[in-house]
């Protein structure tokens, strides 16, 4: 089984969860004989056809120009980021068209396909489909016309490569999986790891959710990484319930952790790590910090992570007088996030809108005991956590002061936290992914 | 007669590290020593060593008919005897010619004042001994932090041994209708007040190489002019006194060397004194000069010679000002109560008045002002860093120190 794969983010370009969720998704899919050809926002036109699980770490490449693959084949690179810089992997795409130009470009490459399908099947709702999705893609941002980009390419892909199935990951991709089901034929599986709600916290951009929409509505299976998303799906984007399919996310636990004993400071470090923006719901961390260090002055709340709403989050701590008890690191790089996690009791996690959230998992691979909202993919999978509605600040309080209070108890949740994050394999995941794809493949052969 | 009195301040504080609650293990690792010994060399080369050299002629060519004072930091003599010590040797220099007076303030530049008195008496007190062991002089003239003044201040200063005078901002909320260019008195003590001709010496500290300001260029001759003028308002013979109190590092560091700054001031003594009714004068011949009954003013909130307001809003404003230098003070006792010499110097180096300017989020042209001298890149960088400070400071009193670690407080 070979699928054709569209994502915005694999390692070493990551600017969130999903490059690491798509890391250890691939290399279980591989481990169980599924080939995958990614696609990922480079510069040069190139695709990474993986076969064998090592694949995932050394990303083998081929230009989709036959000349620039011979110029590449003769290059030897120093290291691995060499070569990636050399792909532009690292860098956005640099020229863009005029935004018309390419959304022209789109409905030229679709109405060549014009008469391989028939139109209305999977577009309840809309004459169009693609005027829809060309004119959606018409946003002033920077980022709609990377997209438009990199949907224009996605063609050129679909025609050239076999593969038995399309699998897209979030928006950014949608248009691309779509282009790429038109044109070859093949079954469009498309992953939502988190909606415009959840990333806005609030409505969002109407752009966005009309690609998303028009995305699930286009594809054969919906993977939702959590009940809680699936639910979304379903009651704000009325996405036709029998093809929405649940698969957790999961986590490669570093082996080499090491709880150390020292320690950042006396009193119980509480620890939020995360974006600093409205859906991670940095403003409850700080209502239960003030309410906290009432009882407990020598509390130390950290607040790690850099984001939009950092300086109101920062002013407002003053404002509250927290004194020296609540502390901000900015931006932290994966050894300082290493560092401050082995130093913290206590991590907390108040999302307001998380599709899954894979920092709590991080955070219990270390021992921390965590405390998470319940509107969290995540608290689905975990039983060894504090669950509680983002809003409910009280309960928020009552539960860390019990955890700085009785520090047996809470070592003992830690301990039971790390190892059931050690059963959360991507194996899992993985099999269920491997069944969509086996199951789309049928219908479709069906037909 | 008009008395022209110059002050100059002369003060580095220690810069913070970009701090991280990870790193910050050792007090010594607060501060950035290497980004204060830059700044340090730079302004002793642009301004110390160039303007010193330029006053010591000046100086000795007047023989006493000139005459400047100086208020310098006991943070900015430490740093110079680590990073500049030819520009320490050129104030001795200066002080050699006995027409220097030095004038006292706290040792650490801070805004004890308005929040520790206990604390704000002990750098008084540590800075008049600095004078002393250094200069060898004991001051009877005293200037608070950035001339931050009210009241309180009188009544804490007349209690302390010596000070007669003290000066502060002209500011017209307090003078009303009155000239800055009188002497004045505290309503209740007995202590003499001097004020800053703010319009004179915003023209040579801020306007002076300003293209756009409509006196542009300033030449010596337009300046006394303009001094001149200011005599003419006076006819019963009072002596007045014309306040000229700037950051010293005005030459050559805030205003260029290309701007002329030095030129303007070489050749104003000898303009000045050609004229039969100007002169200069020490802040301290305030009592010896006047010759009229004081009027006495009352300035119940504290004035200061900071940005527009002239308040203290430039380091206790926002929100985060507030509770940085609060939990500061709160942290100052804790150390001092549990006897923690080791830390307290350290504590009184974060007492220091521009950690709270860096976190000033004063728009327009202040804050063109407050970006111009912060080494962070936001007011909110600034206060993190300071907190992270404070909370690893607290750690450590918290530890109980070994009995090798205890240092006693020494200076640099």
């Amino acid at each position: 089984m070979r699928i054709l794969m569209y994502t915005w983010e694999f390692p070493p370009l990551i600017a969130g969860g999903l490059g690491m969720a798509c890391y250890g998704m691939v290399k279980a899919l591989l481990k169980q004989n599924v080939e995958v050809d990614l696609i990922i926002p480079t510069r040069e036109a190139v695709y990474f056809p993986m076969r064998t699980p090592e694949d995932a770490d050394t990303l083998p490449v081929v230009f989709l120009d036959e000349k620039k693959q011979e110029e590449f084949d003769k290059k030897t690179f120093e290291d691995a980021n060499e070569r990636f810089h050399y792909i532009g992997i690292t860098e956005a795409p640099e020229t863009y068209k005029q935004v018309e130009e390419i959304t022209e470009s789109i409905k030229q490459a679709v109405e060549e396909e014009e008469d391989v399908e028939e139109q209305d099947e999977y577009n309840p709702g809309y004459e169009d489909v693609w005027e829809n999705i060309a004119h959606h893609l018409m946003g002033s941002d920077d980022i709609f016309q990377k997209v438009q980009e990199f949907t224009l390419r996605a063609e050129r892909f679909a025609k050239l490569l076999e593969f038995d199935a399309i699998h897209a990951h979030d928006w950014l991709c949608y248009p691309a999986g779509m282009i790429a089901r038109k044109i070859s034929g093949k079954p469009l599986v498309s992953h939502m790891h988190a909606t415009e709600f959840d990333r806005a916290g609030g409505p969002g951009n109407p752009n966005v959710h009309n690609i998303e929409f028009t995305g699930m509505t286009y594809s054969d299976y919906v993977i939702a990484v959590s009940q809680y998303t699936a639910e979304m799906v379903i009651s704000r984007y009325r996405i036709d319930t029998g093809k929405i399919r649940i698969v957790h996310n999961a986590y490669i636990v570093d082996d080499n952790i090491e709880k150390c004993e020292k320690r950042l400071f006396k009193g119980a470090t509480i620890l939020f790590l995360g974006r600093i923006t409205l859906q991670k719901g940095p403003e409850f961390f700080l209502e239960v910090a003030k309410s906290v260090l009432e009882k407990h002055p020598d509390a130390r709340f950290i607040m790690a992570g850099s984001g939009d709403m950092a300086r109101k989050i920062i002013q407002r701590s003053a404002m509250l007088k927290l004194r020296n008890r609540f502390l901000f690191t900015g931006f932290l790089n994966r050894k300082e996030v290493d560092e401050i996690l082995k130093m913290s009791d206590i991590y907390m996690l108040p999302s307001i809108s998380e599709p899954f959230g894979i920092a709590p998992l991080e955070a219990m691979a270390y021992g921390v005991t965590a405390v998470i909202s319940k509107q969290s993919g995540v608290s689905e999978v975990v039983e060894n956590a504090y669950k509680i509605d983002f809003w409910d600040v009280p309960k928020m309080v009552k539960v860390i002061n019990d955890l700085i209070e009785h520090p047996a108890k809470r070592r003992k949740l830690g301990i039971a936290g790390m190892n059931e994050v050690h059963q959360i394999q991507w194996d899992d995941a993985a099999t269920k992914i491997k069944t969509v794809y086996q199951e789309a493949i049928d219908e479709f052969s069906k037909e | 007669m008009l008395n022209i009195v110059f002050y100059f301040q002369v003060h580095q504080p220690y810069r913070l590290r970009h701090l991280n609650i990870l790193n910050a293990r050792t007090a010594e690792d607060y501060f950035d020593n290497g980004l204060d010994q830059i700044v340090m060399q730079r302004v002793a080369d642009r301004c110390y060593l160039p303007a010193n050299q330029m006053m010591l002629k000046l100086l000795r060519r007047f023989a006493g008919k000139f005459k400047i004072a100086y208020s310098i930091t006991g943070c900015a003599i430490e740093q110079m005897k680590l990073y500049a010590p030819e520009a320490l040797k050129s104030f001795h220099d200066l002080m050699d010619t006995g027409y220097v007076e030095m004038i006292g303030e706290t040792y650490y530049h801070s805004l004890s004042s308005l929040y520790d008195i206990d604390e704000f008496l002990e750098q008084v007190a540590q800075h008049k001994k600095m004078l002393k062991d250094e200069f060898g002089v004991t001051p009877t003239v005293f200037r608070n932090t950035e001339l931050i003044y009210d009241d309180m201040l009188s009544n804490l200063i007349f209690e302390e041994e010596g000070y007669k005078v003290i000066l502060t901002e002209g500011a017209d909320r307090i003078l009303r209708w009155r000239k800055p260019l009188h002497s004045y008195k505290n309503y209740t003590k007995d202590i003499f007040l001097l004020l800053k001709h703010y319009k004179l010496s915003d023209d040579i500290a801020f306007r002076f190489s300003d293209p756009e300001w409509d006196e542009y260029p300033l030449t010596t001759e337009k300046f006394v002019n303009w001094i001149n003028k200011l005599t003419l308002s006076e006819q019963d013979d009072k002596n007045l006194f014309l306040n000229i109190f700037i950051d010293y590092e005005t030459f050559g560091e805030h205003q260029w060397a290309e701007s002329g700054i030095f030129k303007f001031m070489e050749k104003l003594p000898e303009t000045v004194l050609v004229q039969p009714n100007l002169g200069f004068c020490f802040p301290s011949e305030v009592e010896k000069f006047t010759n009229y009954q004081p009027e006495s003013i009352t300035v119940p909130e504290p004035v200061s010679w900071a940005d527009l307001d002239r308040d203290i809003s430039a380091w206790v404003e926002n929100e985060m000002q507030t509770n940085a230098i609060e939990t500061l003070y709160e942290l100052l006792h804790k150390i001092k109560q549990q006897n923690r010499t080791d830390l307290l110097r350290t504590a009184r180096l974060l007492s220091t008045s521009d950690h709270f300017y860096y976190m000033s989020t004063k728009y327009f042209q202040d804050g063109d002002v407050h970006k111009y001298f912060s080494p962070y890149d936001s007011p909110e960088q600034a206060y993190i860093y300071y907190i992270n400070a404070l909370a690893d400071l607290e750690e450590k009193l918290h530890e109980n120190p070994h009995e090798t670690d205890i240092e006693e407080e020494k200076p640099a």
